[in-house]
């Protein structure tokens, strides 16, 4: 079986190779057969990775040391879930991941790519097809899952403890399916500038791919971010850590993509642009593989690093990057400009996002390699931490949401912007309202909190007045504003719960950041602790052990009014033997949408211990808004007009409806 | 032979995968066709947010009129295409590709794959018949049952023995504590822990080895294990004519055929060879057991001499082979050992070069130099 | 205005605007941006009272002094010189005598390094053989990798 996967992989580097050359030059030779290779190969080069990949977890799952890659990262006590993810929790494993949903995508673009013109579509698979071959040869030569081990040992090294986590059952496959899905849209860009044409139609065919690649990024980030927060102890959301920026940088340039596509979808302008945010995205990503991979920075969760590797990866990344700039370089004179607008419009206000995006996405790529610059530079070591970026990264999104409810509701072409203010009125007054009651009633001295509370009661009321304006509510009758309401668009749906989403997580953070309360202290079994109107007793530690580790954990009892327990909070310190290796398992407890979370020092020997106690309010928000931000992107994904059907189909369809004017 | 029939078949899928398409006749549509389609809905739409009154009916109508004109764009531009004919025919370049999938794979995957090595479940493994398997997978049998029943006291104690003959001195320290924690005592186990003690501690009879013996000897006063390492013990610190009275004694006490006649014997007459009292011997935990032994019966000078040569024949052997992290880290603590800082910080610096610092055996050195004292500055 | 002097300003205004982002980048990479020393090379800097820096280095052997409450006092050590660090909180997981760790914060007055964070290295390999004998003296099962 083994065997099997190994075997299955190198099929599929040589599908790959097909997949890069075949289609391609069809396309250019204009011949039908040789780009309809593109498809099948495309599909079964999926399924052969998806073959290898599951052989790699059966070994995983049966504890196969034979494989070195399963000795390395597993052990036969683990879980069984732990066992399931560790397969993607280490270098080789994680690289089979990243091309299995590579391929997978490619297979999408194969399988519904109907709607694409033949050579497009040709150009999209090929490019799909050069990236995979380039990550499939990395694999098999700096890095292969199917390493045997002759004579297999009996016991296994363990997986990294703080690894061993639901967690990672969730954020690398989300992450990864948003890294990778930008690289369709990457591929869209370089047979766009290949063909030499690209119009208002490219922009259609890429918007899903877009939005489904943002839709999941938003989510591994999300995802990572809860991850870091209750895995580690350390309370913090983001640390703004080599290794999140370099998941955050794609995030920041696909969201100015999604927006500069939609002008371009609309208007036929911006092409230029477009392609190349399409471009950098994807590199960004790429360059977050390699920063990750390469162990080139030094990262509080950089877990496996191999500098050797990072040479490999690096050549990818140049290759990639800036073969696909030359390519832009070199044809981008050669697009036709498109349509014109008034700076003060939809296609004005979607420019200043874009803007706004890319400086952002500029500032946190020179925060995160100035270090590197630096040393290879003078040798000096500094690190960039949160300080600069809430410097730089800070003042820029301040008149970005700002400028967010605007966007929506200007016109194309012309919009009137003391008109639309006007009908932000209301939203306006009650953000007002919010700064002004936070800062009456709750805290008079942070002026961060209460403009923060007022900015983010702006950008969900903004987006809330959209679709009541949307719906006419107001100017008709309400059980016309209703029907106008249930029938507008999906993607007006979508923009006004991604824009509250993005309101909702600002309030998490306002909150959790200017109104956390935070206890550091030695606490005897008995002793209770009064935080922000919550009396918190610990009851003392209790020795446990688990099926590879062994914990101390830490009783805690939330007292009701009465004095009685009303509630138990467990946090543990525990300690995996095979990898020698502590971890801090923290209890949380969530109270509406804040949070109660404790974490345990050392114990000082007499049964007291340290602890740390933190009071998170609204903490939850800052997730629970990534996820709306995702209900958003979904919600649009499903507009109708994303479903453009061939050609083929839609004329038959159309012999019996009345033919479209054109 | 399964492996080769489903990679075969693997083979073959994927080979038709490249050849099926080839073969069928595709239709060729014009491309325009497909933008045509796009803007078409894109019409469509416009519409529909007229009617819902999203949009202003002049707005509408300049959007329409957009619309329109890249369609007429998408006329004049599919009407030029040139189609160029090529050196190479679609033809050959279709089988080039469906023969390189077989012949590419096949070659690869015999450089870089082990076919001949079958997977191997964990589970398979250990319900093997006991007389198939390794001492190996019978240790870490007996190892998991051991995991789910940890005070089973009569498991640690047949582990225990078997520990210290493999050398895992560590390992048999801790199932001999495991063993008289839940057992109780016996002079068979604290002397056995006394050994794994010593063991671990590259054969010096340390304070806490010691305690174990003497902790045999009052439940067993005439336990031979711990009547010669009490001896050895003497022998390390020095006391070289003690050690030899003790082995005396013990040798004289000792059945015709006990199995440790022929070890104290050896023990006396090493010590009989020493003329004079030794001083405080420099305890070089590096040298293999045997050497330390030796070491201890012989002169001050004649020991310190010994104990260079072997070091330096070591450093020898570890100029010529010298991917053996384990001769390092022996090397640079004998090196400081025997008061040679220079040398240790040069064969730490050796050690770098052929085991790379950043390495797992890199970051064992720098352990052991930091605790050492020496530099591991670059 | 002319569509070109329209067209002139708003290119002008992303200029402007580009040029802000980029000086204050810059700016706050010269304020914001904290420079790495070991202990050894404290002598060759100057550093005002202060100003933060991050330290790094190995936790000096027995150097872990605990005060009142969660005050904890370490050496950090490059072998050449050692620095002390005083720090309030709760120390990392990985957090040991002789293991690699990097402190962030200013000197003091009093020559005293003031840490406000503490990261220890999460190198999962790494084990001091005292805390490997008490782990086994207790009894914890543990089994051998090598």
């Amino acid at each position: 079986m083994v065997e099997t996967g190994h075997f299955a992989l190198v099929l599929a580097l040589v599908l790959s190779l097909v997949q890069s050359l075949v289609p391609l030059y069809g396309a250019h030779k204009g011949d039908a057969r040789l780009m309809a290779v593109g498809g099948p190969v495309t599909v079964t080069g999926f399924a052969m990775i998806a073959l290898s990949f599951a052989a790699l977890t059966v070994a995983y799952v049966q504890s196969d040391f034979s494989v070195t890659n399963v000795w390395e990262n597993s052990h036969s006590l683990q879980p069984l879930i732990y066992k399931f993810t560790g397969t993607w929790g280490n270098h080789e494993g994680s690289m089979l991941l990243w091309v299995l949903i590579l391929s997978f995508f490619g297979a999408l673009v194969a399988a519904f790519g109907g709607n694409l013109p033949a050579t497009l579509r040709a150009n999209v698979l090929a490019v799909q097809g050069w990236i995979g071959t380039a990550f499939l040869l990395f694999i098999l030569i700096t890095s292969n899952p199917f390493a045997r081990l002759v004579p297999a040992p009996i016991e296994g090294k363990d997986l990294n403890p703080i690894l061993q986590d639901i967690g990672l059952a969730v954020h690398p496959p989300l992450l990864y399916l948003g890294y990778v899905g930008f690289s369709v849209c990457f591929s869209f860009a370089v047979a766009a500038l290949i063909e030499g044409r690209i119009d208002a139609a490219w922009a259609r065919w890429v918007r899903p791919w877009t939005l489904a690649a943002w839709v999941f990024l938003t989510g591994g980030i999300a995802m990572g971010s809860y991850w870091a927060y209750y895995e580690l102890g350390w309370g913090g959301f983001w640390f703004w850590d080599p290794v999140e920026n370099a998941s955050f940088m794609p995030w920041l340039s696909g969201t100015a993509l999604l927006h500069s596509a939609i002008v371009m979808e609309k208007r036929s302008a911006l092409k230029i642009w477009t392609l190349l945010l399409a471009i950098l995205t994807f590199s960004l990503s790429l360059l977050g593989t390699f920063l990750v991979r390469s162990g080139v920075l030094t990262s509080v969760h950089s877990f496996a690093s191999d500098p050797s590797r990072g040479v490999f990866i690096l050549c990818i990344l140049t290759l990639f990057i800036g073969g696909s700039l030359a390519l832009f370089a070199l044809r981008a004179s050669s697009l036709t400009a498109g349509g014109i607008f008034h700076p003060i419009s939809r296609e004005g206000a979607l420019v200043l996002n874009n803007l706004f995006l890319t400086t952002a996405t500029a500032t946190v790529l020179i925060g995160t390699l100035y270090p590197l610059v630096v040393e290879a530079m003078f040798g000096d070591k500094i690190s960039v931490g949160e300080p600069f970026f809430n410097l730089t990264f800070g003042p820029l999104m301040i008149p970005l949401l700002v400028v967010v409810p605007f966007g929506p509701l200007l016109a194309w072409k012309r919009g009137d912007v003391f008109a639309v203010a006007q009908r932000l009125m209301f939203a306006f007054g009650a953000a007002l309202l919010a700064v002004l009651v936070t800062f009456l009633f709750i805290d008079g001295a942070s002026v961060f909190a209460a403009l923060g509370a007022g900015l983010s009661a702006w950008l969900v009321l903004g987006a809330l007045t959209d679709l009541a304006l949307k719906a006419g509510i107001g100017n008709v009758a309400l059980d016309m504003a209703l029907r106008r309401f249930l029938g507008l668009p999906r993607s007006v749906f979508g923009t006004a719960i991604a824009h509250l989403g993005l309101g909702l997580t600002l309030l998490g953070i306002v909150g959790t950041l200017s109104f956390e309360k935070e206890a550091i202290l030695v606490m005897k079994p008995g002793q209770v602790l009064e935080i922000s109107g919550h009396s918190l007793r610990f009851d003392g530690l209790t020795p446990v052990r688990g099926p590879n580790f062994t914990e101390d954990r830490g009783h805690f009892s939330l007292l009701g009014a009465n004095g009685q327990p009303s509630d138990v909070i467990m946090s543990s310190k525990r300690f995996y033997p095979v990898r020698q290796m502590p971890t801090t398992e923290a209890g949380i407890k969530t109270m509406w949408l804040s949070q109660l979370y404790i974490s345990l020092g050392d114990e000082t020997g007499d049964g007291s211990v340290v602890v740390r106690v933190w009071w998170k309010p609204l903490v939850t928000l800052i997730w629970g808004g990534a996820l709306v931000m995702m209900v958003g992107g979904f919600v649009s994904l499903m507009d109708r007009r994303l479903r453009v059907g061939a050609p083929a189909r839609r004329k038959s369809a159309q012999a019996k409806t009345s033919p479209v004017a054109s | 032979m399964l492996f080769w029939v489903i990679a075969a078949v693997l083979t073959l899928g994927a080979s038709l995968a490249v050849l099926l398409p080839l073969t069928r006749r595709a239709e060729g549509e014009a491309d325009a066709s497909h933008d045509l389609e796009v803007y078409r809905d894109q019409l469509g739409e416009v519409d529909r947010d007229a009617a819902r009154g999203l949009i202003a009916p002049s707005d509408a109508e300049q959007a329409r009129a957009e619309i329109a004109r890249r369609i007429i764009k998408l006329d004049a531009e599919s009407a030029r295409a040139p189609k160029s004919t090529s050196q190479l025919a679609p033809r050959q370049v279709g089988v080039i590709a469906v023969l390189a999938v077989p012949l590419l794979s096949w070659s690869i995957y015999t450089a870089i794959g082990s076919p001949e090595v079958p997977s191997q479940p964990l589970s398979a493994r250990l319900s093997q018949k006991p007389a198939d398997s390794s001492v190996d997978e019978l240790i870490a049998r007996a190892e998991a049952h051991l995991v789910a029943n940890p005070s089973d006291g009569r498991g640690w104690d047949v582990l225990a023995p078997v520990y210290l003959r493999m050398g895992r001195s560590d390992d048999a320290v801790t199932a001999y504590r495991n063993a008289v924690r839940i057992l109780g005592s016996t002079a068979t186990r604290q002397a056995g822990l006394g050994e794994a003690i010593a063991g671990s501690s590259g054969g010096i009879v340390t304070s806490d080895a010691r305690l174990a013996f003497e902790a045999a000897l009052k439940l067993e006063p005439a336990d031979p294990k711990a009547r010669y390492f009490l001896a050895l013990a003497l022998a390390q610190e020095g006391k070289v004519a003690d050690a030899a009275t003790a082995w005396r004694q013990l040798s004289e006490s000792l059945p015709a055929d006990s199995p440790w006649r022929a070890a104290t014997d050896q023990a006396i007459a090493q010590a009989e060879v020493r003329t004079a009292p030794a001083n405080e011997a420099a305890g070089v935990a590096g040298p293999e057991q045997a050497d330390i032994d030796a070491a201890a019966s012989m002169s001050s000078g004649d020991r310190t001499a010994m104990i260079e040569g072997m070091v330096a024949t070591l450093d020898e052997k570890l100029r010529q082979n010298p991917r053996d992290p384990e001769g390092w880290l022996r090397l640079v603590r004998s090196y400081q050992v025997l008061g040679k800082t220079d040398l240790a910080q040069d064969a730490l610096g050796r050690a770098y070069a052929a085991l790379g610092r950043d390495s797992e055996d890199g970051r064992k050195l720098t352990e052991l130099a930091s605790t050492l004292g020496l530099k591991v500055t670059e | 205005m002319t569509r070109k002097q329209k067209r002139l300003s708003v290119i002008a205004g992303a200029l402007v605007f580009l040029g802000a982002a980029t000086a204050l980048t810059f700016y706050a990479l010269g304020q914001k941006a904290s420079y790495f020393y070991m202990p050894g090379d404290l002598q060759a800097a100057t550093l005002q009272p202060g100003q933060r820096i991050r330290l790094g280095g190995l936790v000096e052997n027995g150097s872990i002094v605990r005060g009142q409450g969660t005050q904890v006092e370490f050496g950090v050590t490059d072998s050449e010189k050692t620095v002390k660090v005083r720090y309030t909180g709760i120390l990392p997981d990985l957090f040991r005598e002789g293991q690699g760790v990097i402190t962030e914060g200013s000197f003091g007055t009093d020559g005293e390094f003031v840490a406000d964070s503490v990261l220890a290295k999460h190198d999962e390999n790494y084990m001091p053989k005292e805390v490997a004998d008490s782990l086994k003296a207790k009894g914890v099962w543990q089994e051998t990798t090598q």
